[in-house]
């Protein structure tokens, strides 16, 4: 009798750790998936970071940045001066 | 006492009637729950697990990266963005008063088309795919019922329309359609994944109930184009078209000992960021349109006959007084040249003495030539769309082929065809395919000439670019340049060459730098320069100029031609 009592009792614990388990594994699941998406999102916003300085550093804009904005152009052969 | 404990429990006992009732209320209640349940677990079995497992499972995909396009420094061609697509749930969409135009003006859309597509009678369409995430979060924020939104991705090329013919550019669905987009579709592509996940009350995912197919992101392309030489050549092909009134151009630049492309560029252009449904200009004219090359084929028919010793580069040949008669058809140069070596007649162009040069082989040995010099061959690019080129068999040539073949008629190449060709002079003989992509393994020559006569044409070329040659607005100050002009007619469909005043030209170059150690090839063309001259050598020559001077200072190519660098100083100091 004393050891069904026992017995029954561990049944119940045991069935108590296997539900806390699973609900464990469910938590840390969904905040691995937390984790996961925030990895994407980071890829997308590294990729558009990797588009933007792309974009930003183009020879046709810094051409047009310095020609128009900074008005830099090269000299012409009258404006050079050989020095010897 | 015991009589008394036999009261209570008669007291407590059911009459029969009790008895019997309660037990068919009992039994009538486990018959409904019975019946119940069976309905539930029976009859709806399906039914319910289908909404259960819409309610917690759900399909997932997992989105395999496309590929990315880099140059040859890792700077980026081509790669996806995220973007949002806007979708409507028909029966569930109210608008407030005024929502629905600003609804419509933030999509860019007609409220006729937006009317439309409220009425379609699907569940679920998109309003409008790939639109730009502040735009997507403000349409969000008008908190229509039934407008949500979905992440997407879009093909973005920072270059724009200067490597468009080389990268090309992917469709709606990810897909590749042009150039090495499609080429390399496959690899950018990669595979999609899925899971099947399950969901609780609160929407959290909880567990993966199948196993997770994982996405396989696609590949990484990296190409031998260099982004600085590309859009330097790009903006000189522009202002060159633009200032001769042309209808468009070509130009590729090679690196002469790896035969990999540094840049290959065409005028007009399109910009793959535009969603057109019909696009115009898209062929990469370098590898898909032929052309009769002209005098830029001279170098070779001139290197067949030194190969063959008909010829040595002091032989004297007589051109008259600019023209000459083969058969039926007459030779001309553009001015009388008298006797000259056959240096000069590559210094001058002259048409007459390449065709007596060509005399002297037999149609074989220069089909031959042409041959092994890749003309009528792929280079070994594969591009989409690539042509071969046109030479036809030397059996079926007419006498007069024999002869315009040598100086360029009769015989057509795309310009990469044209900038392969060349490569034996920059590698003593030896010629090489041509590459695009980083990790294609590189070939080796095939030699196609010997050292000796390779030599001797390079420095006759070299003769064009100076003094007294055609190409003199090529030279680039500090090196030493070999080149070759070629003005040829084009050929109309119905009017042959046209007459005089209706012709159209082709001014094409073809120019080797440094020729102590040769380490760029550019050919270029443009069609049909209406605006000041038509030549070769003064359209097509400062494009080389400008291109391969910056490249040649880019790679720290050291200088050859000192003795040119002292002239122009002095030329200089005249000025000031």
């Amino acid at each position: 009798m004393k050891l069904n009592l026992i017995l029954f009792s561990l049944l119940i614990i045991f069935a108590l750790v296997k539900i806390n388990a699973h609900h464990l594994y469910r938590v840390n699941h969904h905040a691995l998936e937390i984790e996961k998406q925030k990895t994407i999102e980071l890829k997308d916003e590294q990729n558009q970071l990797l588009i933007e300085e792309s974009s930003k550093s183009g020879n046709g804009r810094i051409s047009e940045y310095a020609r128009n904005k900074l008005k830099m152009n090269p000299p012409e052969k009258k404006q050079k001066k050989l020095i010897k | 006492m015991r009589s008394k404990i036999k009261k209570n429990h008669e007291f407590f006992e059911l009459s029969k009637f009790r008895r019997r009732f309660t037990l068919l209320v009992l039994l009538t209640l486990f018959c409904i729950l019975f019946s119940r349940a069976f309905f539930l677990q029976g009859m709806q079995k399906d039914f319910l697990q289908q909404e259960g497992f819409e309610r917690s499972n759900r399909n997932i995909e997992l989105y395999a990266y496309r590929g990315k396009i880099y140059d040859r420094n890792n700077q980026i061609l081509a790669a996806s963005e995220t973007v949002r697509s806007i979708t409507l749930e028909p029966n569930r969409v109210e608008f407030k008063k005024g929502d629905k135009k600003k609804l419509a003006n933030l999509l860019e859309m007609k409220i006729q088309t937006l009317n439309k597509k409220l009425k379609t009678k699907r569940n679920h369409i998109y309003l409008k795919r790939k639109v730009d995430p502040k735009i997507a979060s403000k349409i969000l924020a008008l908190k229509i019922p039934g407008i949500s939104s979905e992440k997407d991705y879009r093909r973005t090329y920072p270059d724009q329309e200067i490597s468009a013919h080389v990268v090309g550019y992917a469709g709606n669905d990810g897909n590749g359609l042009e150039g090495v987009e499609y080429k390399k579709n496959d690899l950018l592509s990669g595979t999609h994944g899925y899971k099947k996940i399950l969901i609780d009350a609160r929407r959290r995912v909880v567990e993966n109930l199948s196993e997770v197919n994982v996405p396989i992101d696609g590949k990484d392309v990296h190409l031998t184009i260099d982004k600085r030489l590309q859009h330097i050549a790009f903006q000189s092909l522009k202002k060159t078209i633009d200032d001769s009134e042309a209808i468009s151009g070509s130009a590729i630049l090679i690196d002469s000992k790896t035969g990999e492309i540094l840049t290959m560029v065409n005028y007009p252009s399109y910009n793959p960021n535009k969603r057109m449904r019909k696009r115009t200009f898209v062929r990469n004219r370098v590898v898909t349109d032929m052309f009769e090359p002209g005098s830029t084929m001279k170098p070779i028919s001139i290197a067949a006959a030194l190969e063959k010793k008909v010829v040595n580069v002091n032989t004297k040949i007589d051109t008259g007084n600019g023209f000459y008669k083969v058969g039926r058809t007459l030779v001309t140069d553009t001015k009388p040249h008298g006797i000259i070596t056959v240096k000069e007649i590559l210094q001058t162009s002259s048409n007459i003495g390449v065709t007596k040069i060509a005399e002297k082989l037999s149609k074989k040995e220069l089909w031959q030539t042409y041959s092994n010099f890749g003309i009528g061959n792929l280079t070994g690019l594969n591009f989409p769309g690539e042509s071969k080129g046109i030479i036809r068999d030397y059996k079926k040539w007419r006498d007069r082929d024999h002869y315009s073949v040598s100086y360029g008629y009769s015989v057509s190449t795309t310009i990469a065809q044209l900038a392969r060709a060349y490569t034996p002079f920059a590698n003593k003989g030896e010629i090489k395919n041509l590459r695009l992509f980083k990790n294609d393994p590189i070939k080796i020559g095939q030699r196609v000439m010997s050292i000796e006569t390779t030599k001797a044409v390079l420095k006759m070329m070299e003769s064009v670019t100076k003094e007294g040659g055609t190409a003199t607005q090529a030279a680039i100050p500090g090196y030493r340049v070999a080149g070759k002009t070629g003005t040829s007619r084009q050929f109309i469909e119905g009017k042959g060459y046209g007459a005089p005043g209706e012709r159209k030209y082709n001014a094409s170059f073809v120019g080797i730098a440094p020729i102590s150690n040769p380490k760029f090839i550019m050919a270029i063309v443009i069609e049909d320069p209406t605006k000041g001259s038509n030549y070769g050598g003064v359209v097509a020559g400062p494009v080389f100029r400008k291109v391969v001077a910056e490249a040649l200072k880019i790679y720290s190519i050291p200088q050859d031609g000192i003795e040119i660098l002292d002239r122009a100083d002095e030329d200089e100091k005249k000025e000031i």
